[in-house]
């Protein structure tokens, strides 16, 4: 095997898309891929043996397209490895998972197509056994065409909920409720611009319809204020548009507040391949607009680095009207579900509720540190008080972190979740051992 | 389908197929994965590889359980479980 001119990280849309058109310039490709299907977390493939999850058809037929497409472009794909990050040398590392040992391959590009995370907001309770996200849930009933068992109920921001609520009720164990901080039907104004993207909105009617037809309650205007548990059950604390409060008891939680790149410690952009390769991204990574728009600019992706490569310059205007388009439909969704009375403000939860989960810091932990007479900075906030230290490099607290410390100092410039993460690799931990015991994998699979 | 098992703390986890770790033991109504070095319980959340809170050691290499196939060779343990 040769090292490929160009890597792609990551077997979603964006990445898939991006590696047919370089494999199309005319450059050898590999993509590099975590689990041991491609798809992404948004084409997550069932097990053997169970059924694809209903999905709305125009979504279904890109992707059956787009899998088409690379699988006669026979590009190489790396299963089971996990990118870490390009080192001094220029050197793509990875861990090949089921060799178990760390990897490096020397590259003219790398294109990083990672995806988005889950925005969680923080409440008493998150962190404890049966939360997990929303999308956690979906991905796993996509995997193994099952719903999770029991009372679950979803609460949170956004879009996502209801669609993960439909494909529950399909499978057959509808959540007991959705705890919604929007609004969405009381937007008349922004339900009107919602009919320029067709599309989304015959997605959410045949979800809204699912909804209505099973009577599940769709509780908008509302939070999910705090999680607490007894012997046998979650308590859900919820506060309702009118104000009252109400007690559910469930046995599973789906959290969902919106997505966000998962740009945590990936390296710069660079559009030169002196020093090192070139490095671009591409799709959710980059800007989180969704699978249309990330396989768009996936192609996008693709078709500058062969430029580049072939000693043009990238051009900024390749492909932009599908993703254009993309941004004003999240523009349109995001008002729509814009939450009524506006955010939650993080400094008005108690005390001990867990803002990094990883290092067990909480809201009282970084208000102390803020109250020192020193004015710290993000990255202090990070070593000294460990926020956005943990194993998950701040993916699910470093905004959360960064929006507390506006909150308490409203005058400061607002800080950002990048001024406590940084862009330090490896991007996701890795064994001394293994790291040490790197090698060129060229001579290994020849 | 095969269905085929492998060893959680003294328990056996039958597992579907090309099943992740994680889904396997949730289907065995297996939802804390032990505690993590600072003691707080660890579970299954984000599914995506990238919170790190369902770290398990399986034949003693700390892997995610969320992005793991489930292997009938494999044995599979909680973070708390040492082997030094
Ligand atoms: S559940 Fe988040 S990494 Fe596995």
């Amino acid at each position: 095997m040769i090292d490929p001119e160009v890597i792609v990280i990551g077997g979603g849309p964006a990445g898939i898309a991006a590696a047919i058109e370089v494999a199309g310039c005319g450059y050898a490709v590999e993509v590099v891929e975590q689990r041991d299907s491609l798809g992404g977390a948004i084409h997550r493939q069932p097990i053997k043996g169970v059924a694809p999850i209903s999905q709305a058809s125009g979504p279904k037929a890109r992707w059956r397209a787009l899998s088409d497409d690379f699988a006669s472009a026979r590009i190489p794909v790396r299963y089971r490895s996990i990118f870490l990050g390009v080192d001094a040398d220029g050197l793509v590392l990875f861990e090949n998972r089921l060799a178990c040992s760390v990897e490096r391959l020397q590259a003219k590009a790398v294109i990083v197509a990672t995806g988005a995370v889950e925005k969680v907001l923080p409440r008493p309770g998150w962190h404890m056994a049966k939360v997990s996200t929303a999308g956690g849930l979906q991905v796993m009933m996509k995997e193994t065409g099952r719903a999770p068992k029991g009372r679950v109920l979803l609460a949170g921001n956004g879009p996502l909920l209801i669609a993960v609520t439909a494909q529950m009720a399909r499978l057959g164990n509808p959540p007991v409720a959705i705890v919604e901080a929007g609004d969405p039907l009381g937007r008349t104004g922004a339900g009107f611009s919602m009919l320029g993207h067709m599309s989304l909105v015959r997605e959410a009617f045949g979800y809204l319809r699912t909804i209505y037809l099973r009577g599940i309650p769709w509780m908008r205007a509302s939070q999910l204020t705090a999680i607490e548990r007894d012997d046998t059950s979650l308590i859900a604390v919820v506060r309702r548009a009118n104000g009252r409060e109400q007690r559910i008891p469930v046995d599973r939680i789906g959290l969902h507040d919106g997505i966000r790149p998962n740009d945590f410690a990936l390296p710069n952009e660079k559009a030169t391949s002196v020093a090192g390769p070139v490095i671009l991204r591409a799709g959710d990574c980059r800007e989180s607009l969704g699978a249309f728009a990330a396989e768009a600019d996936g192609r996008r992706a693709g078709r500058a680095v062969a430029e580049i490569l072939s000693g043009g310059h990238e051009r900024a205007d390749l492909g932009c009207v599908k993703i254009e388009r993309a941004r004003r439909a999240q523009e349109v969704l995001s008002t729509l579900f814009a939450p009524v009375g506006g955010a939650c403000p993080i400094s008005s939860l108690p005390a001990d509720t867990i803002l990094c989960r990883c290092e067990g810091k909480t809201v009282g932990d970084l208000r102390s540190l803020c109250e020192r007479a020193d004015r710290l900075t993000g990255r202090e906030i990070k070593h000294n008080g460990r926020f956005a230290m943990g194993l998950c490099q701040g993916r699910f607290c470093a905004a959360n972190t960064a929006a507390l410390m506006a909150e308490i100092w409203p005058q400061a410039p607002a800080p950002v979740a990048e001024d406590l993460t940084g862009r330090r690799w490896p991007i996701r931990p890795v064994s001394i051992a293994a790291l040490t015991g790197a090698r060129a994998t060229s001579t290994e699979h020849e | 389908m095969t269905s085929r098992a492998f060893g959680w703390m003294g328990q056996c986890i039958p597992f579907r197929d090309g099943e992740t770790v994680a889904s396997a033991l949730e289907t065995a109504g297996v939802y804390t994965l032990g505690a993590d070095a600072l003691g707080q319980e660890t579970r299954y959340f984000c599914g995506i590889g990238a919170c790190q809170c369902c770290l398990v050691r399986i034949d003693g290499v700390v892997r995610e359980a969320c992005i793991t196939p489930a292997r009938s060779e494999m044995t599979v343990e909680t973070m708390e479980v040492r082997r030094d």
